[in-house]
């Protein structure tokens, strides 16, 4: 006798609760308290939640929770097909340029992609010291043997960070002129950001082939893009109202305006973003490893999966290093368009 | 004086801030003032019932203090703001009627603006700064630097074409300003409170260059303040605002002698009233009976330099020159009643 029975029979729902009562179907409860043999009158005071499960021992025409967890994948398998007939196509650009990152980093000598490394950290940062510490890093690297596994992470950093400001930076600029948009993004992004980063793997398991690199890469993306986001829009608003007035008193079209005043203040604000950016691709490109992304975090995995303690906490210590390397020399472009814009 | 030529004019000007000004403005119209607006119906009046004649090659200064809605009426001008109600020509030019193009093409053209806080690009050098208004034209780079150039030197900020704003000091970042504006060879310029962010020394240089500047320019100057020092100073027309509608407009000399309203006589009671009062606005007329002179004063000369050459006798009489033509005579008593504020008279 379940608990809710007598609120079903006063309401006279009696009949239609039983019409879909198949005998066949018992729960586990029921059957421990048939093997007991007894029914134990509970107290007063053992009021069960009137949860699905629980209002379905009184009534079978009532869903039970695991038909809940059930009508959850039956959507999303039935809408599956369309989503990945759209996103197929549209995401297919990315796997192009994922693969050719990596093919093109795997058949460069190492002496070109290290100069090539190199210079590109002095040309971003201006700095000796950081420019030495990169170089000093990536001989490390190719010292241990660790140079394809790193390589391969920068290469899968490289192209999510450069679609992730892409895309981010206008989305931004969008929300900073639009209210509604900025509130309909931001739960959006407080989304993306709060999600542990093994569920958003969950869908996309299911859209794309493991063996495709933009799984991973829309994976890395779609966690990658909120801080430039974010900041793109933050930067916007927070542009001087006084320089904007003087732009509209000027007689600036709102191109010249985007272009010439509000993008320039709000560059701080965008390369912190990008910072941010780059060092969260970093983070989930290691758990992307998961689903097949080559680079450091398969190391790590298969220190984890094979208890091989050595090259684990190596392959770990070589994502700080990269983490550092990365942060440094975005840190210092960063500081130098401050240092010219202080007002 | 001869009238010089009207270049902008505004009429029944109403700004009420709120979501509802059209009803709003039924109600202004009425007569009902700020306060009751804001209390029951919970709209800003800000301005009401705006009717000024701006003339060509004057500098017309907008007076009040904060709230009573000086810096929104100039922002009517180039159309920051959008009015309530109203009508603001210039030339004969309805610029409530321009499209949105047009609008941009005045304010590259025939309108700028100086600001209270500068308001200057901070990633841009001098130079980018001052030649904005050319570049927006689509001048060409070596062009737009000549022109740029020569109102740099006017502004006497030579040397500092390539500093960044923020490595200059306010008075020279107005500078900046001033030149930007001056660049862009506009026949009206706005400035909006441009010296109130300064320092005192800082600001009376300033206020001299643009005066000197003026004297060549003969730029439609609209300039708004707070500080009635500078309003006197720089006037040839003196508006006073009040919440929002005008108590008081006219040559400044005559407002500070005839005040009309008790607001603007707390006001004027302020003042060093011998520096800013001039001889012409208090002298009378040639009378032949009237002979015998303890010596000449010009027509322009302010009345601390008549007290300085009386040595505080106030039985003296002064023959008035102008273009070294007798225009008339000024009793040192008349001086000195004119040196006491009517407020205080009226105390006695």
């Amino acid at each position: 006798m379940a608990f809710y029975d007598g609120l079903f029979d006063s309401l006279g729902f009696r009949e239609s609760c039983d019409a879909e009562k198949v005998d066949g179907s018992v729960n586990m409860a029921d059957l421990l308290a048939k093997m007991k043999g007894e029914e134990v009158e509970a107290p007063w005071w053992d009021v069960p939640f009137p949860s699905l499960d629980n209002l379905h021992e009184a009534c079978d025409a009532l869903p039970r929770s695991r038909d809940f967890t059930e009508a959850v994948k039956d959507g999303f398998l039935a809408i599956k097909d369309t989503l990945k007939f759209v996103l197929d196509p549209l995401t297919q650009p990315l796997s192009w340029l994922l693969d050719g990152a990596l093919y093109t980093v795997s058949i460069m000598p190492w002496w070109v992609v290290f100069i090539a490394i190199v210079f590109t950290a002095y040309k971003v940062s201006r700095s000796m010291p950081i420019t030495s510490f990169v170089a000093a890093a990536m001989l490390w690297f190719l010292y241990i043997d660790y140079y394809d596994s790193t390589i391969q992470t920068l290469a899968i950093i490289f192209v999510c960070t450069f679609i992730s400001v892409t895309i981010g930076v206008p989305i931004g600029i969008a929300m900073s002129r639009r209210d509604w948009l900025e509130r309909l993004f931001i739960p959006l992004l407080d989304m993306l950001q709060t999600l542990p980063t093994f569920v958003y793997l969950i869908p996309l398991i299911f859209l794309f082939d493991v063996t495709e690199s933009k799984l991973y890469g829309i994976a890395i993306i779609l966690y990658a893009i909120v801080p430039v986001v974010r900041l793109t829009n933050l930067g916007i608003r927070l542009v001087d109202k006084d320089v904007v007035e003087a732009a509209n008193a000027y007689g600036m079209t709102s191109r010249q305006k985007l272009f010439k005043v509000e993008i320039p203040l709000a560059l701080p604000n965008i390369m912190a973003g990008i910072n941010q950016t780059i060092m969260m691709s970093l983070a989930m490109v290691v758990i992307a490893s998961l689903v097949s992304a080559p680079g450091l975090g398969v190391d790590v995995l298969r220190g984890i999966r094979a208890l091989e303690i050595g090259p684990g906490f190596v392959a770990g210590f070589n994502i700080v290093l990269l983490a550092i390397m990365l942060d440094r020399v975005s840190k210092a472009a960063l500081a130098r368009i401050n240092a010219t814009q202080d007002v | 004086m001869q009238e010089k030529n009207v270049k902008i004019s505004i009429r029944n000007l109403y700004k009420i801030f709120g979501d509802d000004p059209e009803t709003a403005l039924s109600f202004a119209t009425q007569g009902m003032e700020k306060p009751e607006l804001l209390e029951e119906h919970n709209h800003v009046l800000g301005l009401k019932d705006i009717n000024v004649d701006i003339h060509e090659g004057e500098i017309t200064v907008i007076m009040g203090l904060s709230g009573s809605g000086k810096s929104t009426l100039i922002r009517h001008i180039n159309r920051l703001i959008e009015p309530t109600a109203g009508e603001i020509k210039m030339d004969d030019i309805d610029i409530m009627h321009l499209s949105d193009e047009e609008l941009r093409v005045m304010r590259q053209t025939k309108m700028s603006m100086v600001f209270q806080k500068f308001a200057l690009l901070p990633h841009r050098t001098v130079m980018e700064n001052v030649a904005l208004s050319l570049e927006l034209r689509g001048m060409k780079a070596k062009q737009r630097e000549q022109e740029a150039q020569k109102w740099i030197e006017k502004v006497e900020l030579e040397g500092y074409e390539d500093s960044y704003p923020n490595q200059c000091s306010g008075g020279m970042q107005q500078r900046v300003g001033i030149a930007r504006a001056l660049t862009s060879n506009s026949e009206v310029m706005l400035m909006d409170e441009a010296f109130s962010a300064l320092d005192p020394i800082v600001r009376t240089n300033m206020q001299d260059l643009l005066l000197r500047l003026q004297q060549d320019l003969k730029k439609t100057i609209i300039f708004i303040t707070h500080d009635l020092d500078e309003a006197l100073k720089l006037a040839d027309h003196l508006i006073i605002l009040k919440d929002g509608y005008i108590v008081q407009q006219g040559e400044p000399q005559h407002i500070l002698l005839n005040p009309n309203d008790i607001y603007i006589e707390e006001f004027v009671s302020d003042i060093n009233r011998a520096r800013v009062l001039r001889v012409r606005s208090i002298m009378s007329e040639i009378d032949p009976k009237v002979t015998t002179f303890a010596g000449q004063v010009d027509y322009n000369d302010n009345l601390e330099n008549v007290i300085a050459l009386s040595k505080g006798d106030t039985t003296k009489v002064f023959q008035v020159m102008q273009d070294d033509r007798p225009v008339g005579y000024l009793k040192m008593k008349d001086l000195f009643k004119a040196l006491v504020p009517r407020i205080i008279i009226d105390d006695d």
